[in-house]
């Protein structure tokens, strides 16, 4: 429902995509080769992120050096850094790929039983381990099967080397191929052509092994493991039935522990912590490595509320519990309560349920949302609007002077904003901000809690306004919180974050049909986050695609 | 549940912010009959330079004299004055017509002279409504690129055009300062020590070995550029697009092998204080930035490349310059937003602002020392100091403070303060295209770069 305020034509729902982003590159489904009825929005090519190849050469090599973190960073998209619009190839990127190739084919064939278990040399022969190889770990690399000229070309790379007198060796013919191979398209790239016959319209299925690798990249942010191969080998990935029970298998996995902290680590900013600084004169409870101890307790609580514990939204956002080792609990002091955990080692402790309820009264988020020397009303509704209500707030005025206040002895950080607030030419924004923000004012620019400020008592009521359904007063954090726990508004913004991250693309105006999908199933169960996660691989968006028309041939 | 130690973690404490210093064997390079035949005239090179938000214009206007000497922000500058040129008035106009916040134009169309793109990359929370605010990327090819290609046509260096970063870490359109094209940013190389390896690692291998090493990558990237050909084939138009340039960029790695340029007389392997793995940290922005100072000097003295820039930060950079005698100690984006009246604040920013220009200083004085024939590096090149704004706190993007430091081979008449009260900053893109010997009429959207800006030349 829109409403007349200067927000209003800012503060739609998600569901409600006018003036939303259109096509998302692709191949446009509404351009009159399509007459499906079906739900189907087409995706760009996925590049791999760093985060994703360091995660695939770990699993296909057992390489843990990294080696894509000198990459340069990825060009984000609304806050996400796997859009895959975004995610082009530089020069530079083109070079690194060929040096981290050469370092990890190095690496590799330096240990040769390892990197081929299953082929004697010596009894066997080169060509026929090197066919072998090229099959096997061809498969892994490229996420399925080989045809036979694939095969072929890699042996003739495998020839070159073994026929170059400079080089001459297996190990250097395997290095060859292997460094092809981590520079192939099929390997940086996940391209999705379905299959060769439409189910309805243009649109056809994802074959097994594209689905197989759709559904790790999305949930664990890395290559297939054995059981989703064998799944694919075995067309057991054809039924939502069965993509939905591998999806539950593998939110069992460690390795969605890492694909659930990556997706929080940028819905939540929490790359902010990195540069976060404060003035030790105002704040002496601080020091530099607070900023990492915050950023583990709050992916520790991520990881165990989802994985863990119930994965309900409402927990994640106002659980009275969270993960401290001996150094946070002094961090916090009386908040956390029950026995002090000892050592570095992060344990599950209760928190004050009058003052701490979920991530968002946690350091990091408070500590990242406001100033170095002050706690920031601005920044703390800012990043509820933007982040939990999927909002956009207004630019400031063109050449105006932006200032925090300076610290005034005799006021408090509210009443200095009140004052802002107040200014004819700032309250259109930041009466948006401030309210919701004034709720955290009992936690102070490192998230301590107070009760007082300069000698005044703090208020920490405020109000919510310009929502569909939340609109009204609150007093204090945790009320606030509660507030946002309970709201469909918050668990639709946040399966539309989940949307971008999972499916690596921005939601157009035709995926209304998969949102609604969605966000039912998101209601039905609670607003269960392993249950959102698994709704998005049933969507026919995540299943199918229109045929890719190729236009004219080769180039 | 098991908590996992990061692995990075740990290489983090084990070296704990200690700068390394770094300097491979010096094997012969070149045989001396090759040196003896790099003769030919030492080429002019371009260096933009970047820092961010704007500068305090009432005390950037250096006196007409340029007794700068106790000058409050370019008083280390003092030693190269009669190789700078102070311009005044020069206004980024494009930037006034762009969709997108003061800092993104200021920034996206500092080099390329283009409007922004819209689109919908950088909006926070959803991105509805209110369209006219969102933005893509820069909208043209920025004039490093264009340089950088133009000079490509006649010479190969070891890489086309070299962007260094120091601590620029995101990737959006407010910190991207060179486009290929159109939707294009370049991204900046950001680690010092991935940039000596890439930088020299092949001066100090033997040759025999260098030569293997071609052969392989050669090998290896016939087969891919097969292998990119025909998957292209099979794709959509626009993911056809993309690939295509993947296929371009191993295209251009594969022409680089063979380059090995034109050794310069002073060319070696550099020995480098280096950052270590925390290159990224705030406490190391002096060390990294100082790295790459280093390593850009000899990478143009080796003639590796003729265009390179160095972007310290970027746009909106809110470092914290911890090092520095401040006052407030704020990030420089929080104290670059205090009113004219903060005296505090104002003081910061002219600490800041100072800081940066001994950092000037001091690539100027390493390129001096760089001697070419007759000449140096810094007298055959043109290093330009550019920002996104002009003042700090109203986001102006007039007055933008540009320095030109270097004569390029004699074509700048430097040693002077210019008021040129409000051209466009288009024109000074197309002096640049001049000065480096691919002129253009205009550069950009051309209403607002009609030639070159009248009397920088000689």
């Amino acid at each position: 429902m829109l409403r007349a305020t200067p927000l209003l034509a800012l503060a739609l729902a998600t569901t409600s995509l006018a003036g939303c982003t259109g096509q998302i590159g692709g191949d446009p489904p509404d351009d009159g080769t399509s007459e499906s009825s079906m739900c189907v929005v087409d995706t760009p090519i996925r590049r791999l992120t760093r985060f994703e190849y360091n995660n695939t050469v770990r699993d296909l090599l057992g390489d843990l050096t990294e080696p894509a973190s000198i990459f340069p960073p990825e060009e984000e998209v609304q806050g996400f850094d796997n859009q895959a619009a975004a995610l082009t190839v530089s020069d530079l990127l083109a070079e690194q790929y060929m040096k981290a190739a050469e370092g990890i084919s190095e690496r590799a064939v330096a240990d040769l039983p390892a990197l081929l278990p299953d082929c004697d040399v010596a009894t066997s022969g080169e060509d026929t381990c090197a066919l072998h190889f090229i099959e096997t770990f061809g498969r892994r690399a490229f996420r399925r099967p080989l045809d036979g000229s694939e095969v072929d070309r890699f042996k003739a790379l495998f020839d070159v080397a073994i026929d170059d007198p400079d080089m001459g060796t297996f190990e250097e013919g395997l290095a060859l191929v292997l460094q092809a191979m981590l520079q192939s398209p099929h390997f940086l790239y996940r391209p999705e052509f379905g299959g060769a016959d439409p189910v309805d319209g243009d649109v056809v299925k994802l074959s097994d092994w594209e689905v197989a690798s759709k559904l790790s990249y999305m949930i664990w942010n890395t290559m297939p493991d054995e059981q989703l191969f064998a799944a694919a080998e075995a067309k057991e990935l054809s039924t939502k039935e069965q993509v939905a029970a591998q999806a539950r298998r593998m939110l069992q996995d460690d390795r969605a522990r890492d694909g659930i902290k990556n997706f929080h680590r940028q819905w939540l900013r929490l790359v902010y912590l990195d540069t976060v600084s404060k003035d030790t004169t105002v704040y002496p409870a601080y020091d530099d490595g607070l900023r990492d101890l915050w950023r583990q307790e709050i992916e520790a609580f991520i990881e165990h509320v989802i994985i863990d514990d119930d994965a309900k939204l409402g927990t994640l956002l106002s659980a009275p519990y969270s993960f401290l080792n001996a150094e946070l609990a002094t961090f916090y002091g009386a908040d956390a309560v029950g026995p002090a955990p000892e050592g570095e080692e992060l344990v599950k402790v209760s928190m004050d349920p009058t003052r701490r309820a979920g991530l968002i009264t946690q350091g990091a988020l408070m500590a990242v949302h406001a100033e170095g020397n002050q706690s920031s009303p601005v920044f703390r509704g800012k990043f509820v609007r933007e982040q939990l209500l999927c909002q956009s707030l207004p630019l400031p005025p063109a050449n105006l002077v932006i200032e925090p206040p300076p610290l005034d002895p005799s006021k408090t950080t509210r009443e200095q904003f009140e004052e802002i607030g107040n200014n004819p030419d700032c309250s259109g924004c930041h009466s948006l901000m401030n309210p919701i923000g004034f709720g955290f004012e009992n936690f102070d620019g490192i998230g301590l809690w107070r009760d007082t400020q300069n000698g005044k008592p703090i208020d920490s009521t405020g109000e919510i306004t310009a929502t569909d359904s939340l609109d009204g007063t609150f007093a204090g954090p945790v009320d606030l919180a509660g507030k946002l726990a309970a709201s469909s508004e918050v668990a639709e913004c946040v399966s539309s974050q989940w949307f971008r991250f999972s499916y690596n693309r921005t939601v157009t105006q035709d995926d209304a049909c998969t949102l609604d999908e969605v966000n039912e199933v998101f209601a039905d169960s609670g607003y269960d986050l392993r249950e959102l996660v698994v709704a998005l691989t049933q969507a026919e968006t995540f299943l199918y695609r229109h045929q890719v028309v190729v236009e004219g041939g080769a180039p | 549940m098991s908590r996992r130690v990061h692995r990075r973690t740990l290489l983090r404490g084990a070296i704990a912010g200690g700068a390394v210093a770094v300097g491979l064997p010096w094997l012969e390079i070149m045989s001396p009959a090759r040196r003896a035949s790099a003769a030919p005239a030492a080429p002019k090179r371009i260096i933009f330079w970047f820092t961010a938000n704007g500068s305090l214009p009432a005390i950037w206007t250096p006196p007409s004299d340029l007794s700068i000497e106790s000058h409050p922000i370019h008083a280390p500058l003092a030693p190269h004055k009669d190789k700078l040129l102070f311009l005044d008035g020069v206004d980024q106009k494009i930037a006034y017509e762009s969709i997108g916040d003061g800092h993104q134009t200021g920034m996206a169309c500092l080099l390329t002279n283009a409007a922004i793109l819209p689109g919908t990359l950088f909006c926070e929370g959803s991105c509805e409504a209110g369209m006219e605010q969102y933005v893509g990327w820069g909208g043209g090819v920025s004039v490093d690129q264009f340089i950088a290609g133009e000079i490509a046509k006649g010479v190969t260096t070891k890489f086309r055009s070299l962007e260094l970063g120091v601590q620029v870490k995101s990737a959006t359109v407010w910190s991207r300062l060179s486009y290929a094209g159109p939707d294009l940013p370049v991204p900046p190389r950001e680690d010092p020590n991935q940039n000596f390896n890439d930088f020299f690692a092949d001066l100090g291998t033997d040759p025999f070995a260098l030569e293997v090493l071609r052969k392989k990558r050669k090998s290896v990237l016939d087969a891919i550029k097969d292998d990119y050909t025909s998957f292209n084939a099979r794709l959509g138009k626009d993911d056809r697009v993309r690939l295509e340039q993947h296929l371009d960029a191993i295209r251009a790695v594969e022409m680089r092998l063979d380059a090995t340029g034109q050794v310069g007389e002073a060319c070696e392997v550099p020995t480098v204080e280096l950052p270590g793995p925390d290159y990224q940290q705030n406490a190391l922005y002096p060390v990294t930035g100082k790295a790459q100072m280093d390593l850009l000097t000899m990478a143009l003295a080796c003639d590796m490349t003729r265009v390179a820039s160095l972007q310290w930060s970027t746009s909106v950079s809110n470092v914290r310059f911890d090092w520095l005698p401040l006052i407030l100690g704020e990030g420089h984006h929080d104290l670059s937003h205090y009113d004219d009246a903060a005296g505090d604040a104002q003081a910061d920013i002219t600490t800041i602002n100072r800081w940066y220009s001994e950092q000037f200083a001091y690539l100027l004085q390493r390129m001096r020392e760089i001697p070419e024939g007759d000449s140096n590096l810094l007298d055959n090149s043109v290093v330009v100091w550019v920002n996104e704004l002009g003042q700090g706190n109203s986001h102006t993007r007039s007055d933008i403070p540009f320095i030109l430091a270097g004569g390029c081979q004699g074509y700048f008449d430097t040693g002077r303060v210019i008021d040129y009260g409000g051209e466009a900053h288009g024109r000074l893109l197309v002096s640049l295209t001049h000065a480096m010997d691919v002129p253009v009429d205009t550069f950009g959207v051309a209403e607002h770069s009609q030639g070159p800006l009248n009397g920088l030349a000689l």
